[in-house]
């Protein structure tokens, strides 16, 4: 399995976790971070099923969501299921990294939940 | 800064404009805002133009250089603005700011969009490159699936019910059948878009829970307003609409930042700075457009502006209290929903529609009665840069 290649940002100073990345801290302003990886599973917060899909998907549906590691960092990513009732906000998810969009005939990569029932 | 007022307001009717290319519409737009304020010969002074994506929907730039000379209004000074779907307000305020600070004396401001020119595939893609670009949007992530998690959020936490939306989304076409400048000139039923077997068809989701009622078309479209000094206003033939306040906040980028996704920061504070400026309080107000891009935002942004406390937006729909002849008339002019949504125009369409409000001059069925002052809200992005005002009839 790939590993997963997003980094979020511990402010050094007040402790605030940021992903994507900000040059200032939201929170304290400070400007120094200490890079840190997503560690474990993944709480679902939020999803949808999004059926009107932007220029380059062909797939029918897919279904993208919002999620938190066990670390803290909230992250967006797609999410393996074939229909809302597949999915629960709070369960819990497994991350993984893939091909989430082709753009310009380029793969690009990033983050695929599937839900651990 | 010196009081500003509305003396000109014109708009074009938005739907699928085929034989209009957009310096078409933002050209007839402005023609019909000069002639409701009788500018005559009258020169202006600047030209503001909000347009989201003429760049990437039409291959055209600098489109504020090309409209003053399609006009004939050189050599005005012109500049375009972007701020997403907040554009127009963004224009506005700009306009608003240059006439308060008394470099200008008659700007014109005029906001426009041609989204039909690309397929809906291509649409779609264009409004959602105002997501994170490899946060958010590499996953495909559209503007109607952010609402849609955003609706998920709200249902969970405030109780707002898919019947909830259902009561905006027929409230607001059924004010935009008498609206002739409306793209969607339909009445829709409970039953054809809810409870019936063909209802799969009519009403299917989008970016669940949202289903295609709940979201506003992609539209094309331009509106325009005259803005001049309050102490010049008598040159005009008018009921001058004073500016009377107005307030702009942002919020996080993405949602997944924000410490509680259902709060919408950037409403609230944007409302509250304008309130503060007009010197009023949301009981005063008595007419509204909000940025109802989505059903689910209308009730949102009612509560987060202070019409209803937090949670009780819903119940409000349900008792008619936004209605026309309810408490608080939210988009009589039949909002994004059925007016239609040209992203850069909606924020001057807004306002065009509190305008007319205020002067009394809509037919008796669209009409909120001794309407004095009104509001609005034009929500960029999803809800991270925001801009409300406050207008107010001029001779109350």
């Amino acid at each position: 399995m790939k590993k997963i290649d997003i980094v979020a940002y511990k402010c050094k100073k007040c402790g605030k976790l940021h992903f994507p990345q900000h040059d200032r801290c939201l929170a304290c302003k400070g400007r120094e971070f200490e890079k840190i990886a997503p560690q474990g599973n993944a709480k679902l917060i939020t999803f949808s099923q999004i059926f009107n899909l932007p220029w380059g998907f062909d797939n029918r549906f897919i279904f993208v969501g919002v999620a938190e590691f066990e670390n803290g960092v909230k992250a967006m990513g797609q999410i393996a299921a074939n229909a809302p009732a597949d999915l629960k906000l709070g369960m819990t998810l497994k991350p993984t990294w893939d091909v989430v969009r082709v753009i310009s005939g380029e793969n690009v990569y990033g983050l695929k939940f599937e839900p651990i029932r | 800064m010196r009081p500003v007022a509305i003396v000109g307001a014109g708009m074009i009717p938005f739907g699928r404009r085929d034989d209009d290319n957009l310096m078409d519409m933002l050209a007839y737009a402005s023609l019909n805002a000069l002639d409701d304020a009788g500018l005559g010969d009258k020169g202006v002074q600047a030209v503001y133009v909000a347009n989201m994506g003429a760049g990437m929907l039409n291959h055209q730039m600098s489109v504020a250089s090309a409209l003053v000379d399609r006009l004939s209004l050189l050599p005005a000074a012109a500049e375009s603005i972007e701020n997403g779907p907040a554009s127009g307000a963004s224009a506005i305020k700009n306009g608003l700011l240059a006439v308060a600070s008394g470099y200008y004396d008659l700007v014109l401001v005029v906001g426009g969009e041609k989204m039909r020119d690309v397929s809906g595939w291509r649409a779609t893609d264009f409004v959602a490159s105002m997501t994170h670009p490899t946060a958010e949007y590499i996953y495909g992530i559209t503007l109607p699936g952010m609402a849609g998690m955003f609706t998920r959020l709200y249902m969970q936490k405030y109780g707002v019910t898919r019947e909830h939306l259902v009561q905006v989304a027929i409230k607001n076409q059924e004010m935009g059948a008498l609206n002739p400048y409306a793209h969607v000139e339909s009445r829709i039923t409970h039953e054809g878009i809810v409870d019936s077997w063909h209802s799969r068809v009519n009403n299917p989701p989008v970016a669940d829970p949202l289903h295609l009622y709940d979201v506003c078309p992609v539209s094309d479209g331009a509106a325009a307003v005259i803005l001049a000094p309050l102490d010049r206003v008598k040159e005009f033939k008018k009921t001058p609409i004073v500016i009377a306040g107005f307030g702009q906040a942002t919020d996080t980028h993405t949602l997944q930042e924000r410490d509680d996704p259902t709060d919408l920061k950037a409403v609230t504070l944007a409302a509250q700075q304008a309130f503060e400026m007009a010197k009023m309080k949301p009981s005063d107000i008595h007419v509204a457009e909000l940025h109802d891009a989505f059903t689910i935002l209308e009730i949102a942004e009612s509560e987060h502006v202070g019409f209803f406390k937090k949670g009780e937006g819903a119940k409000a729909v349900e008792q008619g209290k936004t209605k026309l002849g309810g408490q608080i008339p939210i988009n009589v002019s039949g909002g994004l929903k059925a007016r239609g949504h040209p992203v850069g125009a909606t924020g001057v369409a807004q306002v065009v529609d509190i305008v007319w409000q205020l002067r009394h001059e809509l037919p008796k069925e669209r009409q909120v009665q001794n309407a004095v002052n009104g509001l609005t809200v034009n929500f960029g992005g999803f809800g991270n840069n925001v801009l409300s005002f406050i207008l107010r009839r001029g001779d109350k």
